[in-house]
């Protein structure tokens, strides 16, 4: 257990490293040649196998510090930040992130990595424009290479260029199928209503596995979430437990539990679950439900603290200046000013055309007043085909509202039979206006 | 007064968490290593107890720490381990041993590896278990398969050696899962110590001459090189199968000059291949080999390591041997470590129309390794099965004249770092093409734990009780280069 462990970078695969090293010595020679990205360090970095990302970081920190990384040093060190705010969602890291890309870059403007990481950072600060810019900028290099297509895929998707999108995720999973490639046409199949091939397309990333738990873990998460779209709880728990098995403690999975307790009636454990939660992860999701779970309930004390926390996050991320992001429109829509939300859906739509956009501005229009359009925008929503319950409830609600009886009953039905994955509090009033039109 | 400060610190990480996570669109992993999927190293070797048979040893899934439980690395039941071999020299393979693998977990509430005690492979009390089935495939001239056979079927995982508590005898426990596969010979499936060894920093600190008190330990070779594979283990295949079950004529073979004497060997790892818009909707007839993706391969020690452009890794583990001419030729034609090592430390190595490279590692040695008279310049591991195994095997193989050494075949005690580096400054070649008989070494000269002389073969997998990494080969005086081998 304490025996020093050989190094990951050297040992990615045995010898990754032995052209790498050979290059990092090229460069400390002053011959770089351009075509050959270094490896970090090479030979003197110490990273155990198995390292926690926390570990991760303190060595290739302490390799940058020491000048011996170059411009891979920093771009892994950035990498390794983005993993960190994966695992504990502090926002510090996707700064830290952007630096260490930025340094890396400027020592060398092609470094794969640096240009991968970087637009996943922007991906991830919804910046999806730039996040393609540098998808494609890394594919024009390594047009062969699998790794920018999860970059350049991951931004058609948000951009709503789906057809787009299929090709890469398509180039992508004939390449090189794996975890990476796998979760993607999972997405892709949910977005489009196939759930089922959705379900398989996830196993398959599950199994094909990853180093890093935290990866695996969100994959196996994903499966549960969409178990609960198909009315499928028990399978949901098991998808969860097997996330929480593999990294003990997972928030999100923490979280999935809890959405299996509220499709069982069991809304007080579920609401404690969630409590717990959000204090170590305080997703904006997490407080959602959380919030919804405990006005289901009738706490409502406990509820109007947990949306005091989201506004909380709202204001801050005005006053930031941060893009706008889909659900916290929404969330506007039902517990702000829909005016606003409509301000700020229309913004969302003009930057990210996707229909996830397209159903927050609906929803924004309908809580407006004006269903009519909002029954526009939500059919856009749905236009792929998804079958995402809270689309449906919005099209449901907005076509009741607009006077429009049979769309109500036909998109609330379809509400109501994904409920296990809307908050208590939407699958109540879900099935409340199905009731209320029959 | 206690619930608004509680509400305050939550606010305060809450507003943090908002900062990050625009959480309305999918977040999946970017990357992932696939090491489940990943080729670590190939052997081929007449072994000296069984001299009418082939012995491969291909593993999978490096660099395993023994004590990595809960979760063992496992083999993945969605994708397909291969082992192919051309015996015809055109690159594509004439035979294919098939693996693939089911989890037979035995408590599905349980994430435990295994209970005490386990006596033998398959035994109840390993609750993650796997099973396996080998099918032998035979293609004809044309590529086209025309015998499909099952040679094992459902045989027991040797499971990981988790330690002396649970399993107090492991040896027993890897003999109990070695099979008879129909056909003849041996198969064993399961863990064992890594036989690979390098000192990734010493080949090129050390190659840099001097470091702290090891001088010249790259240059003259002379032990001192700390093992980085040392204590690792890796998931073993070894195949040993009658020569007549793979040569081109199914006949055992005579001697180092009979027409049916040399296979290329090499491994691979297939994934399920998937289409984005959804299982069974694309159109027109596909056939069964269109239902999987070739995702890594491995024949010739390194080659994507230091002969493949970064760029080029992925295609490299696609395609198939066969189309390497067209593909990689130049990079072996021009190998860039030539390139390197000249810049580095002006060795006068030869740089470019490498011929002598392409012929040990990709069209054969002529007259020892060469497949056929015009054979494809593939990356396949080419055993010459007429050369009787050496009763000294030297660890620079063909370099120190050991005819039973790679580059015909490799064994597991086979100096692949040494050798390549070796070839690449110009071993092989004459004096007056260029040749140069620089000692280059990384300091390590075997396997961190004794391979054995009997089936498996391999180093026995550790337990998670007694590891140890990084040997450090004892000091030594220099080894040499000696003069260009003579060839048969």
């Amino acid at each position: 257990m304490t025996a020093i462990r050989p190094n990951l970078i050297k040992l990615l695969a045995p010898l990754a490293a032995f052209a790498g090293a050979l290059i990092l010595l090229v460069t400390l020679g002053g011959s770089k040649d351009a075509g050959l990205p270094e490896r970090a360090g090479g030979v003197e970095l110490s990273i155990p196998r198995g390292a926690s990302t926390d570990q991760r970081i303190e060595v290739l920190q302490r390799a940058v510090r020491d000048g011996i990384g170059g411009a891979q040093g920093y771009a892994l060190l950035g990498g390794a930040y983005l993993q960190k705010n994966r695992e504990n969602g502090d926002p510090s890291f996707y700064s830290r992130a952007g630096r260490s890309f930025d340094a890396a870059l400027r020592r060398d403007a092609r470094n794969l990595d640096a240009l991968l990481g970087a637009g996943t950072l922007a991906g991830a600060r919804h910046d999806f424009r730039e996040q393609l810019r540098l998808g494609l900028e890394a594919h024009g290099i390594v047009p062969e290479l699998a790794g920018p297509n999860s970059v350049i895929a991951d931004a058609q998707i948000e951009l709503g260029r789906y057809g787009a999108a299929a090709r890469t995720i398509q180039r992508m999973l004939d390449l090189k199928p794996n975890l990476a490639s796998y979760a993607r046409a999972s997405y892709y199949r949910e977005l489009h209503g196939d759930l089922a091939g959705a379900v398989r397309a996830m196993q398959l990333a599950v199994s094909a596995g990853s180093d890093v738990p935290e990866n695996v873990a969100y994959v196996q998460n994903v499966i549960g979430d969409l178990e609960l779209q198909r009315g499928r709880p028990a399978a949901a728990r098991k998808a969860y437990m097997a996330a929480l098995a593999g990294l003990p403690g997972y928030g999100r999975a923490q979280a999935g539990l809890a959405r299996v307790e509220n499709a069982g009636g069991a809304l007080d454990r579920a609401a404690r679950r969630l409590r717990n939660v959000s204090q170590r992860l305080p997703l904006t999701t997490i407080l959602i439900l959380l919030a919804e779970t405990d006005q289901a309930r009738g706490a409502k004390g406990a509820a109007e603290r947990d949306l005091e926390v989201v506004r909380a996050q709202q204001r801050l991320l005005r006053a930031a200046g941060a893009r706008p992001d889909a659900e916290l429109i929404v969330f506007e829509a039902n517990y702000g000013e829909p005016g606003e939300a409509v301000q700020l859906g229309r913004r969302l739509w003009a930057e990210a055309p996707s229909v996830r956009s397209a159903d927050a501005l609906g929803w924004a229009l309908t809580r407006a007043g004006r269903p009519g359009e909002g029954l526009a925008w939500a059919r856009r929503a749905l236009r792929l085909g998804s079958r995402d319950p809270l689309f449906h409830l919005h099209a449901g609600l907005a076509a009741k509202a607009a006077g429009r009886p049979g769309v109500a009953v036909r998109e609330l039905r379809t509400a109501v039979a994904g409920r296990a994955a809307l908050s208590p509090l939407r699958a109540r009033e879900a099935r409340a206006a199905l009731e209320a039109l029959r | 007064m206690k619930k608004l400060s509680i509400l305050a610190a939550l606010l305060a990480v809450a507003v943090a968490a908002a900062m990050s996570f625009g959480s309305s669109h999918s977040e999946a992993p970017g990357t992932a290593n696939d090491r489940k999927a990943d080729n670590t190293d190939t052997y081929a070797y007449t072994a000296p107890d069984a001299p009418n048979a082939l012995t491969v040893v291909a593993n999978w899934i490096p660099l395993q720490a023994p004590a990595g439980g809960p979760n063992f690395y496992q083999w993945d039941p969605k994708a397909r381990y291969n082992i192919k071999l051309d015996n015809t020299g055109d690159g594509y393979e004439d035979v294919v041993y098939e693996f693939d693998f089911k989890n037979r977990y035995r408590n599905p509430n349980s994430f435990l590896y295994a209970l005490p005690t386990v006596t033998r492979a398959g035994d109840p009390n390993i609750l993650q278990d796997q099973t396996y089935s080998a099918t032998k495939l035979t293609y004809n001239r044309n590529r086209r398969l025309v015998s499909r056979k099952r040679v094992v079927t459902d045989a027991p995982v040797v499971p990981q050696n988790v330690g002396p508590k649970t399993i107090p005898n492991f040896s027993q426990v890897e003999a109990s899962g070695i099979q008879t596969p129909k056909g003849g010979g041996k198969l064993y499936v399961g863990p064992s110590r890594d036989a690979f060894f390098v000192d990734l920093g010493a080949v090129f600190d050390g190659i840099n001459i001097d470091k702290p008190g090891r001088p010249n330990i790259g240059l003259g070779n002379q032990g001192g090189g700390k093992d980085d594979v040392a204590g690792f283990n890796t998931s073993s295949i070894v195949l040993q199968v009658p020569e007549s079950e793979v040569t081109k004529d199914g006949k055992l073979v005579s001697g180092p000059k009979a027409p049916n004497a040399v296979v290329g060997v090499w491994s691979t790892t297939d994934r399920q291949r998937v289409s984005v818009l959804g299982g069974s909707s694309r159109k027109g007839g596909r056939s069964q080999g269109d239902r999987w993706v070739q995702v890594s391969r491995l024949g010739n020690c390194l080659i994507n390591e230091v002969i493949i452009p970064v760029g080029l890794k992925d295609k490299f583990n696609a395609t198939s041997p066969a189309d390497d001419a067209k593909n990689f030729g130049r990079f072996a034609l021009n190998p860039e470590p030539a390139r390197i090592l000249n810049a580095l430390f002006g060795l006068g190595i030869k740089e470019t129309n490498r011929t002598d490279i392409v012929q040990a590692l990709l069209t054969g040695l002529p007259g020892l390794t060469q497949i056929g008279n015009h054979p494809a310049a593939a990356d396949t591991l080419k055993l010459n099965l007429g050369v009787p195994p050496s009763a000294n095997p030297n660890r620079f193989g063909l370099l120190a004249g050991d005819q039973a050494g790679f580059p015909n075949g490799r064994r597991l005690g086979d100096d692949c770092v040494d050798i390549e580096l070796r070839a690449i400054a110009g071993a092989l070649l004459p004096a007056d093409q260029g040749g140069k008989q620089i000692p280059l070494g990384d300091g390590v000269d075997r396997p961190a734990k004794p391979t054995r002389s009997t089936f498996p073969y391999v180093p026995q997998a550790d337990d998670g009780f007694n590891q140890q990494f990084g040997r450090v080969e004892p000091q030594h005086a220099p080894v040499p280069q000696p003069p260009p081998a003579q060839l048969p």
